[in-house]
């Protein structure tokens, strides 16, 4: 109940869209009740799916949140009290002012690196690329548990590698699981652990630019700088945003690193990310419905925020 | 079966003559409850998290005929509690007997997930346990729980830097204070201990200081609720902990991480204000300061006084939803209660402090000898802290008043929040809390 959400999130995969598939002719519209009865029938499976998995948990979810259930008066209807609740709660809105606040320094930042990484890697044709496209990709192979587990080692006070570099210089072993620095820790791990994801999909939608453009851009006489930027990242502006909302829509979702390093990190609170909050409300203080509330509240605010997103996003690529 | 319940008292009452005594007859042990009518023995499923516990299964498995144990481990602590809040809610999916602590009980009992094992006999059992840990584990004559190990808090030290620097071992926390400046003087890096971000120790040195913020009895009013934290009791100890944090001389480490661990192994700290159960634990985990240890008393409020706190402690009880309660009774009352096999590993090797009255008494366990303490006999100090420890209670909440506790002093920690608000702000969310779950709050 904690995820009422669907799924969104880059880690679900789905092979990155490339530009040319929009391309692709389309398929007459004559004659085809046969087709469509075969085609539903091909659905069917996936639909079913569907419904088990995320219509009826998310209409249960729903169902719930119009519920309040006290320890002592039992559950009664309450109808949207919760969600009253939910906008007024300061420690829920704390988590979300914390997570915009992450995503608006994290996300162009990990994004920056990805793309600047994958025109690198379309850029050298060496059999020292692969290996390179290889390394990036392997944080994301390591379950997020245990990488916020390794760097909450690595940022250790007595055994992290950092901590002995500032005492070369006489200074005092750095906090990173407290005061400032610790939502800059949390930064670090998810950079790490998705860059090189975001990388291999920029990186995918390059490889689908035709290299007929490249040739016209050199004879124009342009740069490889400026092939890069002027025809190389617009070709793949769908690749972007696409990797842009799928960050996006995982940031407000955060949970999983947060929750591993309060080990390390008493100022990660109950409320630190809304999605921790609507965890502790259901498995610590057995509050399943108000739990249910702030899912939906979550999935509300991501809905909105990536709304906004793709309308800013298209809005730009239809100007520029 | 009137007759088994006799036989079993019986058996109980033989136990309690002497706890080698049962040693010797726990082999027929088993044929005192006809559990298993056809023949074939009822299993029991248990959900406990030290991985030492496996022995103790064993141990039970083998005593018993009739009587079965399936354990599982799903995690320590809040894993586990998660997983069993989980299983409530759904009706389904819950073990039969539960490890639980003692802050968890009135939650369990609120959720109206607990088995009362008066019913199947429990109440025969009072007189094993320590006084303090039957009245928190039950509620008049319903018995929501079975007490297994305790945590009677004491004062843990480096006794080889003490004796170096000439610092006196305090005995009063204002001695403590005085002693955390005397340490930094002596090494700037060094720290009298650290302010270690846990509810149950906070809590277990608010109880020391005379502390009692919390009151509810289900037996009594199932909605009303004491929620008092402000008292002049409780903040004494904020406001000697956070002065000390404030003017560096107590370290933020959380308790239990490596950080941690190393620090009170390298003499980064000196003391640790620790339970019933940590000169097991330390003994495994220091490896280089090994021998220069040495426990003392708690440090008290007021001079010559001799007021105790506990940190910690866990019993067994039967979930609502278990398939045969007498057998998960009986497994609830013998898997520690009557087993001087379970508790050979109990006490060396989980490092549990025996709330059973005989067997914290015993001179193999009182008399018992530390390396780790340069062979003090710890026990000494941690039996009579037990039997001095008087009434608390806990909140049918507690998970979200130590969670609030915790928060709010990691606010202070990091400068966000002064020290003299933290208890006042967490009472203010915690009666808001209670309210909101329908309780009348009385302060």
């Amino acid at each position: 109940m904690t995820r009422a959400l669907p799924r969104t999130a880059p880690e679900d995969g789905g092979a990155p869209r490339r530009p040319s598939i929009e391309r692709a002719p389309r398929r007459g519209s004559r004659g085809v009740t046969a087709h469509s009865l075969a085609g539903m029938l091909f659905v069917l499976p996936f639909f079913l799916v569907v419904v088990a998995f995320l219509v009826v948990p998310l209409g249960f979810a729903l169902y719930l949140s119009f519920f309040t259930k006290s320890l002592v008066l039992g559950s009664r209807f309450s109808g949207l009290d919760g969600y009253v609740r939910a906008f007024t709660d300061p420690l829920l809105l704390d988590g979300f002012l914390r997570v915009l606040l992450f995503g608006a320094v994290q996300i162009p930042i990990m994004l920056g690196i990805a793309l600047a990484g994958a025109l690198a890697l379309d850029a050298i044709t060496t059999r020292f690329a692969v290996l390179y496209r290889l390394f990036a990709f392997m944080p994301y192979a390591v379950p997020a548990v245990i990488g916020a587990l390794m760097w909450g080692f690595l940022y250790s006070k007595t055994f992290g590698p950092f901590s002995g570099v500032t005492s070369l210089f006489g200074g005092d072993p750095v906090d990173f699981f407290g005061g400032p620095l610790l939502l800059v820790s949390l930064g670090n791990i998810v950079t790490w652990a998705w860059t090189g994801y975001n990388m291999i999909v920029m990186y995918s939608a390059l490889q689908g630019v035709p290299r007929e453009m490249y040739e016209a851009a050199v004879l124009d006489g342009a740069s490889p700088v400026q092939i890069a930027l002027r025809v190389k990242v617009p070709a793949i502006r769908q690749a972007i945003s696409l990797a842009a909302i799928f960050t996006v829509i995982g940031t407000m979702q955060f949970f999983t690193e947060p929750q591993i390093m309060a080990r390390f990190a008493p100022q990660i609170s109950a409320g630190y990310t809304p999605n921790l909050y609507a965890y502790n409300q259901a498995f610590a203080y057995s509050n399943f419905n108000y739990s249910a509330t702030i899912s939906f509240t979550l999935g509300f605010v991501v809905f909105v925020v990536a709304y906004a997103f793709v309308f800013v996003s298209r809005r730009r690529g239809a100007g520029s | 079966m009137p007759g088994a319940t006799r036989l079993r008292r019986i058996a109980s009452a033989l136990v309690v003559g002497s706890v080698l005594a049962v040693a010797a007859c726990s082999g027929g042990d088993g044929a005192t409850d006809g559990t298993g009518a056809d023949g074939k023995p009822a299993h029991v499923s248990v959900w406990a998290w030290y991985p030492e516990f496996k022995g103790v299964v064993d141990a039970f498995n083998a005593s018993h005929t009739d009587v079965q144990i399936d354990w599982t481990n799903v995690g320590t602590g809040p894993d586990q509690y998660a997983k069993l809040k989980t299983a409530f809610t759904a009706g389904t999916g819950a073990p039969d007997v539960a490890m639980v602590e003692f802050q968890e009980i009135p939650t369990f009992v609120i959720l109206e997930a607990l088995v009362d094992m008066g019913e199947y006999g429990a109440n025969d059992d009072k007189d094993l346990y320590a006084e303090w840990a039957w009245s928190q584990a039950t509620d008049g004559r319903k018995v929501y729980a079975i007490p297994v190990d305790g945590g009677p808090m004491a004062l843990m030290y480096r006794k080889d830097l003490f004796d170096q620097f000439r610092i006196p071992v305090p005995k009063t926390w204002t001695e403590y204070a005085d002693a955390a400046v005397k340490i930094k003087a002596a090494d700037p890096n060094a720290y009298i201990a650290s302010f270690g971000s846990d509810g149950g120790w906070i809590n277990g040195l608010m109880w020391q200081a005379g502390c009692r913020p919390y009151g509810y009895s289900q037996a009594e009013a199932k909605d009303k609720v004491k929620i008092n934290l402000t008292s002049p009791e409780c903040k004494k100890v904020f406001d000697l902990y956070g002065g000390l944090v404030d003017k560096g001389l107590m370290a933020k480490d959380p308790f239990f991480t490596a950080d941690a661990t190393a620090a009170l192994d390298s003499g980064k700290y000196w003391t640790w204000a620790a339970a019933g159960w940590t000169p097991g634990y330390v003994a495994g985990s220091l490896k280089n300061t090994a021998g220069k240890w040495a426990v003392a008393p708690m440090p008290q409020w007021t001079a010559g006084a001799d007021d105790q706190g506990d940190w910690g402690g866990s019993t067994f009880a039967v979930t609502k939803q278990a398939k045969n309660p007498k057998a998960a009774t009986l497994v609830a009352r013998e898997l520690f209660g009557a087993s001087k096999a379970a508790w050979d590993i109990g006490l060396n090797k989980a490092f549990l402090y025996p709330l059973v009255k005989n067997v914290a008494a015993d001179p193999a366990f009182t008399g018992k000898a530390y390396d780790f303490f340069a062979g003090q006999k710890v026990n000494e100090i941690f039996v009579p802290v037990s039997e001095k420890l008087g009434e608390f209670q806990y909140t049918p909440f507690q998970d979200f008043v130590f969670q609030n506790l915790n928060d709010r002093s990691a606010e202070a920690m990091s400068g966000s929040r002064p020290w003299s608000s933290v208890l006042e702000e967490t009472q203010k969310n915690v009666v808001t809390y209670a309210q909101q779950q329908g309780f009348t709050v009385t302060q």
